[in-house]
């Protein structure tokens, strides 16, 4: 089947931007047609790619400050407007872009009086600041104003918890998200034959990141995210075929660990579960219960013949605890103890 | 409304001018009066006199700033001075001393009080006024009768009643009457004068001659009364000790009607009784029995007690002058002792000698610290606070009980219109009887409450206010305003709706006396912030109102796009924003001080309100909102206070949501909330708890505050400073402690150790005798210290501190479990958090950040709601803000729904946006699940709403419990998180335990974890060595008592087994 639907989509499916905007620093929109897609398609890759963007694309952001002489977050500092908790609030808000994933160091070293802003920050050469204009406070006075950020590159967002701060440090959520909203349309088109599809990807970013990086960045962490998905399935293939010309030879350690845990899955539910549910005839049910055999485990540690030697337990009866035992858990009893292994 | 141009700008009266103005009028009026009435106090001989000058009293500028007065738990007080005169007659010599009475506590800017540290409010109590009121009862038997009732403004009252029969009786207990000639005798009438001064004469005869066969005299009256009052039977003679007891029993016992009660009685009845006779006089009894006869004739009108006329507002003020006399009383006495005792012995005394300050103090620190009507303020936010200034309580001393009071008087009655609010009072058992007074409503200083109107002057064609009582509005015509007369010229021949003698009615413009000013004339001010408040049912609306008072105030607040306008008088009048008084220039300016150069080069310096705080554990918090170099002027908003943006009270945030169902995760009222609102510090808002320690001195010494505690682990108390108190700036957990404290302990304790007593003996070192008493974080508790202090207690020496407070502040993000509610009185549980992808997107991508049930909607009729959320999507669309006046349906029909269709209309016309407002159905859009990207069957509304983060959020009430406290006689857990307390089974639990047919655990449940001792104590030893759990075989404890309590009724109980065999009985004792 697979085979035979192959050479229907050899139309290679290609993307183009449309519409690109830089409505401020802080707000980058795209737009981008992605064609042809059979029927369906495009409405399973747009939402992949919308919840993609909004939810794995890694961002920049400031995640500690530091400064000395200050106690705690809600308290002020003469010669600021600002409360120190302003202050991070608006540390929160600073858009950057980092090449590095190492925790980077910035810092801030100004004196008075005068408006601070993004621009001042002493970033290291990886870091950039998207809006140089973004605020972060006011000096009033001739004071000089130091603060050491650490700045991180990561996914989604982090509440942090201050448990470990000490005096002069702190925290700050960060949020790594640099997709501000997105957002896919399908659009069918061609005749009744032959139905084609048309994505449009809308992209609005917070400038950290071009829609197109955006795009790009998405589509690659999905793929990271199957690739698992194609190993399997080699390794399946793999082992598969090793089975086929070495009978019992060497099975892949992964394959063998999963069996093991099956196995002790499979006898720990045994121990659970009790000969009532085999419904047996009366006779070789009140048999088994004589001789202390309350669960399937115990009845497993019988063999065939173990079980004939049971007083009144006749081959009738054998018969049916096999049959059971096949029907309802597809174990076979071993014909005699030395067959175990 | 059509105003004049000439006519004089509309303005909003001050709310919390009621609390001002009761303060001022005890201040400049009451308190002078209470003074000088003070009398001359002079001993037997009337040799030595003492006189006071009340009138050149004096109040001292308050020794400490009222903020500081906060920070240190003390009372924001003034001292009194009044000048004293002693005078000896025998030598002529006369003394003349200044005084200190006491103190007294003073209000502040905000309208409070500032008591041991605590912001306290005196709320305004709503009584019926001493006077006469005629009702018609039924008795007993059924029967129609009238009453007529006298209340007076201290002590009892009075009841007479005409039954069927033409006999009047007066009521002297629940089920003892007596007839009205008796008393009228006893109190020394006779015959003729009754007969003379009556209207129907010939009825009091009939009734006189119907108990002419005992009663001739005063005499006879006076023995029968007694008869009946005291029950006593026999023959009881007429004797100078009867009259005498009846005199101090009865007649004396205190029934003052007071100035006011005086004039509702002269002018019920007719009387001209000088306005200073506070007390009852035969005459009055007289005319009130006359009036009761004309009323059983259908002459004279019966009273509606319920009616505002028939109520009075007692202000602060009017509690304030109780207190001050009751505090002069006393000093009376004590002066008049301390007098007639230096007399005596001949002792020199002076005026200082003989004035303590310490009945006006304690008297006054009682009223405000226990008294019902002398509140804690409740702090929320500035909403709240206003509110609770405004509030009008039936309850408190001289007032109704919430369990007795009827439906009557907490009913909506005509004459609140304007005056009371009919929509803001507490739900459950207090409905009705708190009050909120209505945004004009003014106290007079008889205390009825008016409400103005305009007046129409038929010949100027001019309009003028006038504050009308509901005495006086009763009679007049006035236009309710629900329909607007556009053109002027038409005016005079339209009929329009209007209020007359408590009812409706249509009536012609001609005849109208007064119209009202305002729409939100008839509502308080909680009320009155709610949008489209036409649209909604009243008990939504009650709720609604209810609800804003409880918003904890947001770290990143921000305006309602929908709103009514008075935001920023709310705001403003709350005292939570500062404001420039003056003009001037900043001349600097911090987060902490606001400097302005005046134009007299003069410098002002405002401080701020940085973290600090309030009494509901909420942050208060003032930002600045101007900049350095800046030009003001008198009255430019200088600094945002607590939940206020721009000089507006900013309760919440403007968030999208949308009315449908997703998943059931919003049954029953639950809300569903998108991650955004977490990260983006939507609802973060901060809570400042304060943690308090008292150190004591016991009899082995005193406790000592030390960082060296050998009892705990060195990991809790790694906050600590040398000093053993916390170190600000630190961030705490559960467990930590904040103040290192020990408690010295007997010797002896550690003695009975054997090897403390070896130890003493060989080396004479001491075994630690202390034991810890710190102050740890409790649990649930965690955040950063920002602030450690010691108090010192007013009364004793200082610089020895007995108390500890710790504030720590938490940041609190909007969880599971938090309460939620928009202004329409749509609350809800958050149920689930979900991310931003997951959410369903509107058409444009933007993921919805609040979903709502959609049947939350249809069965509460608060409509309000969805108009608000639809507008305030055109609003952040068109990047416009609404303010509202109510009722605009008075200009066209549907006019709400066409401003919301044409401004949404608007708005996707202007951002081109086809799906904001399609024709199908409008206000609705298409939304797309986030989780599968498919459409949703069905249009959506969607909108941004204002909504709110509640006071009631899970992380104060999260409780479980292992093990923890038992009650002391039940032996059960006790309730209540704050005491770690068990959660109930109660009678409908044990049903479904019944129901489920789980007889172990149910037994559990009743015994081992709740109150059989025995079972209890064996439990953990049989958890510990692997035993199985005993069956308790006993009763529990519970039972065990209700049997002991039947006991000592005398019913005893036994437990007796009759063995089916043999017929044995085996008693067991119970």
């Amino acid at each position: 089947m697979i085979q035979d639907e192959v050479p229907v989509s050899a139309q290679t499916i290609q993307w183009r931007c449309i519409e690109s905007k830089i409505e401020s620093k802080r707000l980058h929109y795209g737009r981008f047609a992605i064609s042809p897609f059979r029927k369906g398609q495009a409405n399973t890759v747009g939402i992949a790619i919308r919840r993609s963007l909004l939810g794995e694309i890694e961002g920049t952001a400031i995640t500690y400050a530091k400064s000395k002489n200050v106690i705690h977050e809600y308290s002020t500092i003469i010669g600021i407007e600002e409360s120190i908790n302003d202050i991070l609030i608006n540390f929160k808000e600073i858009v950057l872009r980092s090449d590095s994933y190492e925790t980077q160091k910035a810092y801030i070293s100004i004196t008075g009086p005068k408006d601070i802003t993004a621009e001042d920050i002493l970033l290291p050469p990886s870091v950039q600041a998207i809006d140089d204009s973004q605020h972060i406070a006011t000096i009033t006075k001739d004071i000089t104003l130091d603060i050491e950020i650490e700045i991180q590159k990561d996914r989604g967002y982090r509440i942090q918890d201050s448990k470990e701060s000490q005096a002069g440090e702190f925290f700050i959520d960060a949020v790594f998200m640099p997709i501000r909203k997105a957002n896919y349309s399908v659009h069918s088109f061609g005749n009744n034959k032959k139905f084609q599809e048309i994505l449009f990807i809308e992209i609005w970013t917070d400038g950290s990141l071009t829609p197109k990086e955006a795009l790009y960045e998405a589509s690659r962490n999905l793929i990271d995210l199957f690739l698992p998905f194609l190993h399997t399935e080699e390794e399946e293939i793999i082992s598969d075929r090793d089975e086929k010309s070495e009978s019992n030879g060497n099975i892949l350690l992964s394959n063998s660990i999963s069996t093991d845990i099956d196995r002790m899955a499979k006898e720990v539910a045994f121990k659970h579960i009790f000969i009532d549910q085999l419904e047996l005839p009366a006779r070789a049910y009140n048999c088994l219960k004589k001789v202390d055999v309350h669960t399937i485990s115990d009845l497993l540690k019988y063999s065939q013949d173990d079980l004939r030697k049971i007083k009144n337990f006749g081959k009738k009866s054998v018969d049916q605890v096999l049959e059971a035992l096949q029907e309802r858990f597809a174990i076979n009893l071993p014909r005699n103890k030395f067959s175990i292994d | 409304m059509i105003l004049k141009e000439n006519k004089k700008m509309f303005v909003l009266p001050e709310f919390g001018r009621i609390q001002f103005e009761g303060f001022q009028r005890f201040i400049h009026q009451d308190l002078v009066e209470e003074l000088t009435n003070f009398p001359k106090i002079e001993d037997i001989d009337q040799e030595v006199e003492f006189r006071l000058f009340g009138e050149r009293y004096r109040l001292t500028e308050p020794c400490i700033k009222e903020r500081d007065a906060v920070y240190q738990s003390f009372t924001y007080s003034s001292d009194l001075y009044v000048p004293a005169q002693l005078m000896r007659r025998r030598n002529g010599r006369i003394q003349r001393q200044t005084v200190h009475f006491g103190s007294i506590p003073l209000m502040n800017s905000q309208g409070t009080f500032v008591i041991n540290g605590i912001a306290r409010v005196v709320i305004n109590q709503i009584l019926r006024s001493p006077g006469i009121y005629y009702d018609s009862e039924l008795d007993h038997n059924g029967n129609s009768i009238y009453t007529g009732t006298i209340i007076s403004d201290w002590g009892g009252r009075f009841k007479s009643e005409i039954d069927g029969k033409k006999r009047i009786w007066v009521r002297l207990s629940k089920n003892r009457k007596v007839s009205i000639i008796i008393l009228l005798l006893a109190m020394g009438l006779n015959m003729n004068d009754i007969l003379k001064n009556v209207r129907y004469p010939n009825i009091f005869l009939r009734l006189f001659q119907r108990q002419a066969e005992n009663i001739q005299s005063y005499e006879d009256a006076i023995v029968e009364l007694y008869k009946n009052l005291y029950s006593a039977g026999g023959n009881l003679v007429f004797s100078d000790s009867i009259c005498k007891e009846l005199q101090t029993k009865f007649f004396q016992q205190k029934f003052e009607l007071g100035q006011f009660g005086r004039r509702n009685l002269n002018k019920k009845l007719n009387l001209d009784v000088p306005g200073n006779e506070h007390l009852l006089l035969p005459q009055d009894l007289l005319a009130a029995v006359d009036y009761l006869i004309g009323v059983n004739y259908g002459i004279g009108t019966l009273d509606d007690i319920d009616d505002l006329k028939n109520r009075r507002v007692r202000s602060v003020a009017d509690l304030l002058r109780e207190q001050l006399g009751l505090a002069l009383d006393r000093l009376e006495i004590l002066i008049r002792q301390t007098i007639h005792t230096v007399a005596r012995r001949k002792r020199l005394v002076t005026p200082k000698g003989l004035i303590t300050s310490a009945p006006l103090t304690t008297i006054f620190q009682d009223f405000f610290g226990s008294h019902s009507l002398s509140q804690f303020l409740d702090q929320t936010n500035p909403l709240a606070e206003l509110t609770h200034k405004r509030r009008l309580s039936s309850l408190g001393p001289g007032g109704l009980t919430r369990r007795t009071a009827s439906f009557q008087v907490r009913d909506i009655n005509p004459s609140h219109y304007g005056r009371i609010c009919p929509i803001e009072t507490s739900e459950g058992m207090n409905a009705g009887l708190i009050a909120s007074l209505a945004i004009h409503a003014k106290v007079n200083d008889r205390g009825s409450l008016l409400s103005p109107f305009y007046k129409i002057s038929k010949t100027l064609g001019e309009e003028h206010i006038v504050y009308l009582s509901s005495e006086e509005d009763e009679y007049y015509r006035i236009a309710t305003g629900n329909t607007l007369s556009l053109d002027r010229e038409i005016r005079e021949e339209r009929a329009t709706p209007a209020r007359y003698r408590q009812e409706f009615l249509t009536i012609a413009w001609k005849q109208i006396h007064f119209r009202s000013i305002f729409p939100f004339q008839y509502f308080s001010i909680g009320t009155s912030l709610i949008p489209f408040l036409e649209h909604n049912d009243a008990n939504r609306a009650l709720m609604g109102s209810n609800m804003q008072r409880q918003a904890v105030p947001l770290s990143q607040p921000e305006k309602c796009i929908v709103g009514t306008g008075l935001e920023s008088q709310i705001a403003l009048d709350s005292g939570s924003v500062v404001v420039s008084n003056q003009d001037g220039q900043i001349a600097y300016l911090d987060g902490e001080t606001i400097s302005i150069l005046l134009q007299n080069e003069k410098t002002v310096d405002i401080k701020s309100i940085i973290y600090e705080r309030s009494n509901n554990n909420t942050c208060i918090h003032q930002r600045p909102v101007v900049s350095q170099g800046e030009r003001l002027r008198k009255g430019q908003l200088l600094a945002d206070g607590t939940a206020t943006v721009g000089g507006e009270l900013a309760l919440g945030r403007n968030i999208l949501v949308a009315y449908m169902p997703w998943e059931g995760y919003n049954f029953e009222d639950a809300v569903l909330i998108s991650e955004r609102l977490i990260y983006e510090d939507i609802y973060t808002s901060f809570h400042i708890e304060r943690y308090e320690i008292n150190i004591y001195t016991t009899s082995q010494g005193p406790e000592k505050i030390t960082k060296e505690i050998p009892h705990l682990d060195s990991y809790v108390l790694r906050h600590l400073d040398n000093n053993g108190l916390v170190v600000p700036g630190s961030w705490v957990e559960t467990g930590d402690v904040l103040v290192g404290k020990l408690t010295p302990q007997e010797a002896e304790n550690s003695l009975r150790v054997p090897e403390g007593k070896l130890l003493q003996a060989i080396s004479g070192i001491q075994l630690a005798n202390t034991r810890e008493s710190c102050l740890k974080v409790p649990i649930g508790g965690r955040g950063r210290v920002i602030d450690v202090r010691w108090i010192y207690d007013e009364d004793t020496l200082p610089n020895i501190a007995n108390m500890v407070h710790v504030y720590i502040l938490q940041k609190r993000k909007i969880q599971v479990g938090d309460k939620v509610a928009g202004r329409h009185g749509n609350k809800g549980i958050v149920s689930k958090i979900l991310p931003r992808q997951d959410m369903p997107y509107l058409q444009d991508g933007t993921p919805v950040d609040m979903i709502l049930s959609p049947l939350g909607v249809p069965s509460r009729m608060n409509v309000g709601q969805i108009f608000e959320c639809l507008l305030g999507l055109a609003g952040d669309i068109l990047k416009k803000h609404y303010r509202i006046t109510p009722f605009d349906e008075r200009y066209e029909r549907e006019a709400s729904r066409k401003l919301v269709f044409s401004e949404l209309h608007e708005a996707s016309q202007e951002a081109a946006i086809p799906w904001l407002f399609e024709p199908d159905h409008p206000g609705k859009s298409r939304l797309i699940d986030g989780r599968t990207g498919d459409i949703f069957e069905q249009p959506v509304t969607i909108g941004k709403a204002y909504m709110m983060k509640l006071i009631h959020q899970v992380d104060d009430k999260i409780h479980a419990r292992s093990s923890g406290p038992y009650a002391l006689v039940t032996q059960q857990p006790l309730r209540g998180r704050s005491r770690g307390g068990g959660q109930r089974v109660g009678e409908m639990e044990v049903w479904a335990l019944e129901g489920f047919g789980v007889s172990y655990i149910l037994q559990e449940m009743l015994t081992i974890k709740s109150d059989h001792i025995p079972a209890r104590s064996k439990l953990l030893g049989s958890i510990v060595t692997g035993k199985s759990i005993p069956k308790p075989n006993t009763v529990p404890e519970s039972f065990r008592l209700l049997v002991r309590e039947l006991r000592s009724l005398a019913v005893n109980s036994d437990h007796n087994l009759i063995f089916e065999k043999d017929l044995r009985k085996k008693v067991k004792d119970v």
